[in-house]
C-alpha cells in the first residue's frame, strides 16, 4: 500500500517535471505555427530558411562548437587526470577556476580579451581564435566537472599502475585504459560545450563575429512569429547534433571495438559487449 | 648473487622515513612474503620494487640490473592490486591479453597464451566476460593471470585477499601458491594476515617501522621469533618471568615453581628472564617424568571451533593454553586447580620487555 503511493508520487513529480520543461517548448511551438492569421501553418519556418542569414550563422556556430569541443577536450582532459595522478592538492585550487566562468560575467571577459589581444604583438582580436578560446573558458567547468567525476568514479592510480606493470606507457595507458572508460563523461562533457555554445551571444556579439546566438537575438528583436520558429528549430538543431555525435563516437569507442585490429577476429567477442550495454542501460 | 636484491633501501616521504636501510635478497623461483601491521613499510617496499616510488636511498638489483632508472612498464614485473585494478572496458580475455598486445606479440600467438592463462586459472567459460560481471575472487584470478601472461620476471603482490571473504581467501591463496610453483616464478608478497603470510611462503619478512625485524622460514618465523615483536606479533604467546637458578642444568624458578629448559642458560645465576611458552606447547595434566609443570587455576574456557583455550592464572601472571577440540577432552571447571605441562624443547628465555634487545 505505503509502497504504490510512494511510486504514485514519483509518476506525479516526472509528470509534473516534463510539464515544466515540455508546456513552454510546446506553446512555442503552436506560437510559431501562427505567421498567418486564422491557420496554423508554417509560414514563420518558411521565412526562416528563405533568410540566407540563418544557415551562415548556425553553420559558423557549429563550426565554432566543433573547436571549442575539440580545443576544450585535448586541453582538459590530459590536465585533469594529470591533476588527478600528481597533483591532487590542486583540486581545490582547480575547482575554484571552475567556478570563475559563473562568477565572472562573460562581458567581463569579453572586454579582458578585447583590451588584452587588440594591440601588437597580439593582435589576436580579428581571428576566431580569440574566440574559441574564450568559449572554451567558458566551457571549462563543465568539461572540467564531467572528466572530473568520471576520473572519480574509476580507480585512476591502480588502473594505470596495473598498465604500466603490464608494459603500456602514457599514450598505450590514455587510449586504451583512460579514455575508454571515460566515454560516457566525455560525451556529457560533449554536449554541455555544444548547447552552450551553439547559442552563445556575449562574446559573439562583442568580438563582432556573424554567431548564431547574435542572430537570433537580432530576429527576435524585430519579428514576432519567426523567432519562435528559430528557437524551436535551433531546439531541434542542436539535439540532431549532439544525436550525430552521439552516434559517431559510439561507433568509434565502444568497448568491443577499442581494441584495435590485432582482436578483431577474437572469438565470442561481439555478443557480451551487446549484451552489456543493453543490461546496464549506459548507452 | 640472489635474483632480487634491496641494498640498503630507504624511503622518506617528507618528514616520514618509511623505510629504514632495508636490506633482502630473494632467490629466483622463491616465494618471500612482507609481514606486518599497517604503515611498517611493507607496501612501500613493493612499490619501490615495481617502480611506482622512487628510493630515497640504496638501490635495487633485479637480475644482476640496478633498476633505479628503469620506468615501471621496462621493468617486467606482473603486479596484483588489492583493489583488482582490472580494467573494465575489457572482458576477461583482453584484460589478460592486454600486455601481450602492447608488447606487439603476433595473434595467434596471443591467442594461444591467453588460452593457457585462462586454463591455469580455469576460468576458461569466463573469458568473454567483463570485469563487472566477475566476483571478487574471480576478479583476482583474471588480475593473476593478467600479471603472469607475458612472463614477467618476477611476480609482486599487494594484500591481493584482503578485499575477499574468509573463505575465497584461504582457496585463492592455495590456488596462488600452486601456480607460483608451477611456474617457478620468484614472488614478493605483501600482507598484514599473518597466517596468510606464514601458510604461502618460503621465507617471511616481518617488517616493523621500516625495518625487517626478522626474516627466515615460517617454521622459524614462528618457533624462534628474534624480537619480541616477532614474538608478540606472530600467533599468541605467553611471557611469564622467570629467575635463573642454575645456569648449565637449564633451571629456572617461575612463580616459585622449578622449570627445567632444553639447553644451558647464557645467563648468570640470579639473571631475571623471560620464559616464553605458545599455547599449543602447553597441554593439560601432569605429562610425562621429563615434563615440566606449572600449577595455575582455570579462570576462563574459550571454546574456538576445532580448538579449546583455556586460560590459567599462574600466581599474578594468565596462561593460554590450546587444546584440539576431541570428543574425549573434559574440561575443568572454572576456579579448579590444574596442572598444566609441557616439553623442555617449548621453553624459550629471552630478555624481558623492559629492556628489549637490539638485534
Amino acid at each position: 500500500m505505503k509502497n504504490r503511493k510512494r511510486k504514485a508520487m514519483s509518476w506525479l513529480v516526472l509528470a509534473a517535471g516534463l510539464l515544466y520543461f515540455l508546456l513552454p517548448l510546446l506553446a512555442t511551438f503552436l506560437f510559431s505555427l501562427r505567421g498567418k492569421k486564422g491557420v496554423l501553418s508554417f509560414v514563420a519556418y518558411e521565412h526562416v530558411f528563405a533568410d540566407p542569414q540563418f544557415l551562415k550563422t548556425f553553420v559558423f556556430s557549429f563550426k565554432m562548437s566543433i573547436f571549442t569541443v575539440v580545443a576544450g577536450l585535448v586541453l582538459i582532459i590530459p590536465t585533469t587526470i594529470w591533476i588527478h595522478l600528481k597533483v591532487p592538492k590542486a583540486k581545490p585550487l582547480i575547482e575554484v577556476f571552475a567556478l570563475m566562468p559563473f562568477v565572472i560575467p562573460p562581458i567581463i571577459l569579453a572586454f579582458g580579451l578585447i583590451r588584452s589581444y587588440s594591440r601588437p604583438p597580439l593582435a589576436l582580436v580579428t581571428t576566431p581564435a580569440l574566440l574559441v578560446a574564450g568559449y572554451v573558458i567558458i566551457a571549462f567547468p563543465y568539461i572540467y566537472r564531467s572528466i572530473d567525476a568520471g576520473l572519480r568514479a574509476m580507480d585512476l592510480k591502480a588502473l594505470t599502475e596495473a598498465g604500466m606493470s603490464l608494459g603500456a606507457g602514457w599514450f598505450s595507458l590514455l587510449f586504451q585504459v583512460v579514455l575508454p572508460n571515460l566515454r560516457t563523461s566525455i560525451l556529457a562533457a560533449i554536449f554541455l560545450t555544444f548547447a552552450t555554445v551553439i547559442g552563445e551571444l556575449t562574446l559573439a556579439v562583442l568580438l563582432a563575429w556573424p554567431a548564431f546566438g547574435p542572430y537570433m537575438a537580432l530576429v527576435g528583436r524585430d519579428l514576432a512569429y519567426e523567432p519562435a520558429a528559430l528557437a524551436i528549430l535551433s531546439f531541434a538543431l542542436t539535439w540532431g547534433s549532439i544525436g550525430i555525435i552521439q552516434a559517431l563516437s559510439r561507433g568509434k569507442i565502444r568497448p568491443s571495438a577499442m581494441p584495435a585490429p590485432g582482436w578483431a577476429t577474437m572469438a565470442e567477442d561481439t555478443k557480451p559487449a551487446e549484451k552489456r550495454s543493453s543490461t546496464n542501460g549506459l548507452s | 648473487m640472489a635474483f632480487l636484491e634491496l641494498h640498503d633501501v630507504v624511503k622518506v616521504f617528507g618528514k616520514n622515513t618509511v623505510v629504514r636501510n632495508l636490506s633482502l635478497n630473494v632467490e629466483k623461483g622463491e616465494f618471500v612474503s612482507f609481514l606486518g601491521s599497517s604503515g611498517c613499510g611493507k607496501t612501500t617496499t613493493l612499490r619501490m620494487i615495481a617502480g611506482f616510488e622512487t628510493l630515497t636511498e640504496g638501490s635495487i638489483i633485479l637480475d644482476g640490473v640496478n633498476v633505479e632508472r628503469t620506468a615501471p612498464n621496462r621493468r617486467n614485473l606482473g603486479m596484483v592490486f588489492q583493489s583488482y585494478a582490472l580494467f573494465p572496458n575489457m572482458n576477461v580475455r583482453h584484460n589478460i591479453g592486454f600486455a601481450l598486445k602492447i608488447a606487439g606479440l603476433p595473434r595467434e600467438k596471443m591467442e594461444k597464451r591467453v588460452d593457457e592463462m585462462l586454463d591455469l586459472i580455469k576460468m576458461g567459460e569466463y573469458a568473454s566476460r567483463y570485469p563487472h560481471q566477475l566476483s571478487g575472487g574471480q576478479q583476482q584470478r583474471v588480475a593473476l593471470a593478467r600479471a603472469l601472461a607475458r612472463e614477467p620476471a618476477a611476480l609482486l603482490l599487494d594484500e591481493p585477499l584482503s578485499a575477499l571473504d574468509a573463505k575465497i581467501r584461504v582457496r585463492l591463496r592455495d590456488d596462488i601458491r600452486d601456480i607460483q610453483r608451477k611456474l617457478g616464478i620468484t614472488t614478493v608478497y605483501v600482507t598484514h594476515d599473518q597466517e596468510e603470510a606464514l601458510s604461502i611462503s618460503d621465507r617471511v619478512a616481518v617488517m616493523k617501522e621500516g625495518k625487517i625485524e626478522q626474516i627466515g622460514s615460517p617454521f622459524e618465523i614462528y618457533n624462534k621469533p628474534a624480537t619480541p615483536y616477532v614474538a608478540a606479533f606472530i600467533g599468541t604467546l605467553n611471557r611469564l618471568p622467570a629467575l635463573v637458578i642454575d645456569p648449565s642444568a637449564g633451571i629456572v624458578d617461575v612463580e616459585g615453581q622449578r622449570i627445567t629448559t632444553a639447553s644451558p642458560i647464557q645467563a648468570a645465576g640470579g639473571t631475571a628472564l623471560q620464559l616464553r611458552l605458545r599455547p599449543e606447547a602447553l597441554s593439560l595434566g601432569p605429562g610425562d617424568e621429563s615434563s615440566n609443570r606449572l600449577k595455575g587455576n582455570v579462570e576462563n574456557v574459550k571454546f574456538l571451533g576445532s580448538i579449546v583455550r583455556l586460560v590459567v592464572r599462574v600466581g599474578a601472571h594468565r596462561l593460554s593454553i590450546d587444546s584440539f577440540n576431541e570428543p574425549r577432552l573434559v574440561l575443568p571447571d572454572l576456579g579448579e586447580e590444574i596442572a598444566v605441562s609441557f616439553d623442555r624443547e617449548a621453553c624459550v628465555l629471552a630478555e624481558p620487555e623492559a629492556q628489549p634487545t637490539r638485534s
